[in-house]
């Protein structure tokens, strides 16, 4: 189990296009960093000295938890869910 | 446009026993849910306690024909100390004693719980109430709601499809759209949500029979804990933590469980494989949130931030919600009158029922998690204690009876008063188990002091009540810490 690799377990519904559902509002971002360490995804990257990232793949590897939106002080993340039946899919929730 | 009685946000257990509710009592109901099919989009522990079969009799009866069902009838809390070794196992459930509080078709359902896969149980609960004659509709998002002049009048899918309907109910978890975009409340505060990762592993069927049979498993150590959810041929590992209080990646809780030997050992004898990885929001507060219903809007199960402050529990909470919530919008549709006045009603029903019972507790209870199995400086000094205690369960050179009896049981007299007089111990209870009592509000001291005073009283009957109960106030009933900011402690 030492190699274990989150995205390696994570369904998604195929060919199914999920829209835009995080919206991030770089100029209200002060790089607390918060987003990152929440995120099992890491999608969400925090250079020294430079502006936080959303990775441009979020799409095909965010596990919808919005943990990024609940923990960011200064409302710079913005998320709704992906489009309906797409995303991931849960088999053994 | 077309027009519905009621609008349920939500395909989970709450949305679905709301629509199904709603469709038993006539209104015209829809629910919508995100996933192509109830229960693709949801991951939770998942145990039902016993108070299923009290509450909810003939859909539990339903629940265990389910494939994924496992009967549970106790727990093992396995005790692991810094080296990850084993240190003890703490068990409860069944006892002989005769005592039958939950009796259903006259069997005694007092200690049998179930463990079942959301993705079983949420179409079990969304085929009941299409059955009733709810409409569903699946692979819709709602993610906005029409309102006029602050009331909410319907929903909006994610194709922008207006629905209107007399009352909406967001039952729609953690990260309600209805809620926020109602208006009846802002995101969570980080205190009053958890973060939940979770593996599930594939298991094999006949093995987990004989080596957990009817357990559910809660991993303890310096790391903190973990749960273990045993279904029928897999179970889930998983952990939680306050947004406010992380301070790495929550998945390193449930990677130090897979560490552990007898983890590894557990799941060889199993056939136990990672399967899939889930992660989701939990609220977890001492009181759903401030408020739970609207003009025109009601809010249920982990939308309106009732799972249980005790163990976190809310398949069960968002049912119950779920049925007072449509009794409340039934009667204000009856009246012609969906106002936030007269939608007030929930939040009375709501306390009155027995949901309402398990946060008359809730500060008290967040407070004994927070201060215990959640703070890593108290997990790594109670393995230190249940260590030493348990030297008394089983051999060791300082028991090993070699001796004659009286000076073996002076030994264990011995030992046991150097444990309780050891500095550590004694730090142990004034820096770690003082702050769980500190949680007691004024006004539920006494009432506390009253439930458990008789129970010490007639284990030690040489003690008058007045005297343990003066003992007991004088401990904790100096305190003065108020009802508000006892969380942003």
């Amino acid at each position: 189990m030492d190699g274990f690799v989150i995205q390696d377990y994570v369904y998604r519904a195929k060919n199914v296009d999920t829209g835009d559902f995080i919206q991030f509002n770089e100029e209200k971002c002060d790089g607390c960093g918060m987003c990152n360490s929440v995120c099992m995804a890491n999608l969400w990257a925090v250079p020294k000295n430079n502006k936080t990232r959303l990775s441009p793949k979020y799409r095909e590897l965010c596990l919808e938890c919005a943990a990024c939106y609940a923990v960011c002080n200064q409302d710079a993340i913005d998320f709704s869910y992906p489009k309906g039946g797409s995303g991931i899919i849960i088999k053994y929730g | 446009m077309e027009k519905f009685d009621v609008a349920i946000v939500g395909g989970g257990p709450g949305g679905s026993y709301a629509a199904k509710t709603a469709a038993e009592k006539g209104l015209k109901t829809i629910f919508f849910e995100r996933a192509e099919v109830p229960g693709n989009k949801n991951a939770s522990g998942c145990g039902l306690g016993q108070r299923w079969w009290r509450d909810f009799p003939e859909m539990m009866e339903k629940i265990t024909q389910l494939p994924s069902y496992r009967e549970i009838n106790r727990c093992s809390f396995i005790i692991t100390d810094v080296d990850d070794r084993h240190i003890t196992t703490i068990q409860t459930g069944r006892n002989s004693l005769p005592e039958k509080r939950i009796v259903y078709k006259g069997q005694n359902r007092g200690w049998t719980g179930a463990s079942i896969y959301r993705s079983d149980l949420d179409k079990l609960l969304a085929d009941t109430a299409c059955s009733a004659g709810a409409e569903l509709r699946t692979s819709t998002l709602i993610n906005d709601l029409i309102m006029e002049n602050g009331a909410v009048k319907g929903v909006v899918t994610d194709s922008g499809e207006r629905i209107k309907a007399d009352v909406v109910i967001g039952a729609d978890g953690a990260h309600s759209a209805v809620a926020i975009k109602s208006g009846i409340r802002k995101r969570w505060k980080k205190n009053e949500v958890t973060l939940v990762p979770q593996i599930d592993f594939s298991c094999n069927e006949s093995k987990m029979d004989d080596v957990i049979g009817n357990a559910e498993w809660v991993w303890f150590g310096p790391y903190c804990g973990a749960y273990q959810v045993n279904f029928r041929d897999g179970f889930h590992l998983g952990a939680g933590q306050w947004l406010d209080v992380w301070d790495g990646k929550p998945v390193d809780l449930l990677k130090q469980v897979m560490k552990i030997p007898l983890f590894q050992s557990m799941c060889r004898s199993i056939d136990a494989k990672i399967r899939e990885f889930q992660i989701h929001l939990l609220p977890w507060m001492p009181e759903p949130g401030s408020k739970t219903y609207g003009n025109g809007v009601l809010l249920i199960g982990d939308a309106g931030g009732f799972p249980c402050p005790l163990e976190g529990e809310g398949v069960w909470h968002a049912c119950w919600t779920a049925q007072l919530a449509i009794e409340t919008a039934a009667n204000a549709i009856g009246k012609g009158d969906v106002s936030e006045k007269s939608l007030s009603v929930y939040e009375k029903l709501w306390k009155e029922s027995p949901v309402g019972k398990e946060f008359e507790y809730g500060h008290e209870y967040v407070n004994f998690w927070r201060n215990s199995a959640f703070n890593p400086e108290f997990m790594k000094k109670i393995v230190v204690l249940l260590g030493q205690l348990q030297a008394f369960n089983g051999p060791s050179l300082v028991f090993d009876w070699s001796d004659d009896h009286m000076t073996t049981f002076n030994e264990h007299l011995g030992y046991l008063l150097d444990v309780l007089a050891d500095p550590e111990i004694k730090e142990f209870g004034s820096k770690y188990l003082a702050p769980m009592g500190r949680g007691i509000s004024r006004e539920n001291m006494e009432k506390i002091a009253d439930m458990i005073v008789p129970s010490i009283a007639s284990k030690i009957k040489v003690l008058p009540q007045s005297l343990i109960k003066k003992m007991f106030m004088k401990q904790y009933g100096k305190n003065k810490v108020s009802l508000q900011g006892r969380l942003s402690n």
